[in-house]
């Protein structure tokens, strides 16, 4: 009997040893995102955010938006909609569990530094080290890829990221204050900090 | 490391060798299994954006479980984006990649064709000797069905198709920069389904648009099998409306070529000159597919259950990408890239004495009209019923700028999920 116990215990312990980083439901249903958004939505590209260490309901918020096409994207309505037939809590379980390593993007330090001056009107909602406010749904812009704070930036000056929307109505008026120079600086001020 | 051949990898392994093979024997030779399996093993058969992908991805799930890729190509060469190498607009170079991604992640890198498959007792063939497997993935892609166009199959070397990236891809672009303006150049589409259904209207796009810059009195003849565009038809359209060099004709299925006369013939009987010509032949699953019976009534593609990509046909036997039938999904990269996560989870599952989840793949398809706008159609699916079933399809209102450089981070963060 004993004999039996110890294989027993063996055997569950082989068995949690073994449990792989696509154990969890959320990390089975996001292999999808991966494709885009990198393995453990770890984007390593330029354009594409990542979407590891993203406060759950700040992700499920942004689905929400997505699918709704608030926010319209033609990439991202039809992904959202799917994340949301299999289950957003799941997603942004698994997403909010996993610790964001900031973007491997190299930024020109001169025009980080250009843009940290240039921050002054973003630390009043995304703080002074840009890591947002989660109460408030203001994300953490810290260490995403340069090119994907650049694009969003841009489309607040547009109105393509959630028109009309009242509550992003002093956001959009400071990004049509501001040059497509000054755009890009913020943008690698905010994906250099650490 | 560049890749390794058979003996190489019986050597690093340090499985099932005899003293005599290590000492200098030749490997082709080996006859039986020449790497037994020691524990749960997985063989996957073919090193593309499907093969490589659940390659990789059984090995995340489960590092426990042995994993054997059979690939005889030492390159993987992106087919998405290769149109753009005709144009001129982007080089082979920067869509090849080697195999060290996946070695990193602890697949074992065959450079060998996989020479047949034994269901009965789970083994494939290679050379003289055979591989053991408790789960097999195929993922051939397609083969060209020479034989449906009269000539084709003893011209291969002249009458090029382009549909695989590789050298062709390059010979097709060399063909085109030589073309004497005011040469004609014939692209013929075959009749779906084939790999890619947008890929011979976003080449068209790039010919034409190579001719418009390069070779002003040229022309672009297209003679489609199909009675329309087949996918994104109406931005494809808007995107040709800059293109007066093309002559598009539907319902133009090729059914002869004659190098010597530089002329192809279709099934109205109609003759039509060339100087260049691109013959994209019609399609089947892999090779080894249809030899190991996995195809359908049709001989052509292999039925899969939707939720684990098991064939209908044979036990433990998945089947992934281009060589499928079935389901509501393109035969795309992307695709592909996605069956391949979901065949990886089913098979831990299985190899774990787990019942698998239910996960279902999605599209994301860009197509370059020019050298720097691109449209866009997306697609996600979901289950009903162990079926997969369209959630939605979108597409891009028009083509731009910024759909383009959406596409470059797709492209980079996709190769990098399938070989990286």
């Amino acid at each position: 009997m004993q004999f039996v116990i110890t294989i027993v215990l063996v055997l569950a312990t082989v068995s949690v040893v073994a449990a792989g980083p696509l154990d969890s439901p959320g990390a089975m249903k996001a292999l999808n995102c991966s494709a885009c958004h990198g393995f453990g939505g770890q984007s390593a590209v330029d354009t594409m955010p990542i979407l590891s260490g993203l406060w759950p309901e700040y992700f499920k918020k942004a689905i929400a938006d997505y699918a709704s096409a608030k926010r319209p994207s033609v990439e991202m309505e039809p992904y959202a909609k799917q994340v949301m037939q299999f289950g957003v809590d799941d997603y942004a379980a698994y997403f909010g569990g996993l610790k964001r390593e900031p973007t491997r993007i190299k930024v020109d330090a001169t025009a980080a530094g250009r843009g940290r001056v240039a921050a002054q009107p973003c630390v009043i909602c995304h703080g002074p080290e840009g890591r947002g406010d989660r109460a408030k749904l203001i994300p953490d812009l810290a260490g995403q890829p340069p090119g994907y704070l650049k694009n969003q930036m841009m489309l607040f000056r547009e109105d393509k990221r959630s028109p009309g929307d009242p509550s992003l109505k002093a956001i959009k008026e400071l990004m049509k204050s501001l040059s497509d120079d000054t755009m890009a600086d913020l943008a690698a001020y905010y994906s250099s900090l650490r | 490391m560049k890749g390794m051949g058979r003996r190489e990898f019986l050597r690093s392994s340090g499985v099932g060798l005899g003293v005599g093979l290590l000492a200098g024997g030749c490997a082709t030779a080996v006859t039986g299994d020449f790497a037994p399996k020691s524990g749960r093993r997985v063989v996957v058969i073919g090193g593309g954006w499907g093969g490589a992908t659940a390659a990789k991805y059984v090995r995340l799930g489960d590092p426990s479980i042995e994993v054997i890729l059979l690939e005889p190509n030492r390159q993987f060469i992106s087919c998405p984006f290769s149109n753009l190498v005709l144009s001129g607009v982007r080089t082979l170079d920067s869509m090849t990649f080697d195999y060290s991604g996946l070695r990193r992640h602890g697949v074992r890198v065959l450079h060998e064709a996989a020479g047949a498959i034994d269901p009965a007792t789970r083994r494939v063939r290679v050379g003289e000797g055979s591989l053991e497997y408790d789960r097999l993935v195929v993922a051939p892609g397609v083969e060209f069905q020479w034989e449906q166009v009269d000539g084709l199959a003893q011209n291969q070397d002249k009458v090029l198709h382009a549909w695989k990236a590789g050298p062709q891809t390059q010979a097709l672009a060399d063909q085109l920069r030589a073309m004497p303006d005011g040469g004609v150049f014939v692209l013929s589409i075959p009749p779906a389904a084939y790999r890619c259904p947008p890929g011979p209207y976003e080449r068209a796009c790039q010919v034409a648009w190579y001719l418009k810059q390069n070779k002003p009195k040229s022309k672009l003849i297209i003679l489609d099998a199909n009675q329309n565009i087949i996918s994104k038809t109406a931005l494809f359209r808007a995107a040709w409306r800059e293109y007066p060099n093309i002559d598009y004709r539907a319902s133009n299925k090729v059914v002869k070529v004659d190098p010597s006369v530089r002329e192809v013939t279709t099934d109205f009987g109609d003759k039509v000159k060339y100087d260049v010509v691109n013959l994209i032949p019609p399609q089947r699953a892999g090779t080894i597919a249809v030899q190991a019976d996995l195809v359908g009534a049709d001989k052509r593609w292999c039925e899969v259950n939707h939720l684990t990509f098991e064939s209908v046909k044979a036990p433990n036997i998945h089947v992934i990408g281009d060589s499928t039938i079935g389901l509501p999904v393109p035969k795309s990269g992307n695709v592909a890239n996605a069956m391949g996560k979901v065949a990886a989870v089913a098979i831990v599952h299985r190899l774990n004495g787990k019942q698998p989840p239910e996960l279902a793949p999605g599209n994301t398809c860009y197509s370059w009209v020019n050298d720097r706008e691109a449209i866009a159609v997306v697609n996600t699916y979901k289950i009903e019923n162990g079926k997969v079933v369209q959630i939605e399809q979108k597409l891009t209102p028009g083509q731009s700028v910024a759909v383009a450089q959406n596409s470059l981070g797709w492209a980079r963060s996709i190769w990098s999920d399938v070989i990286g």
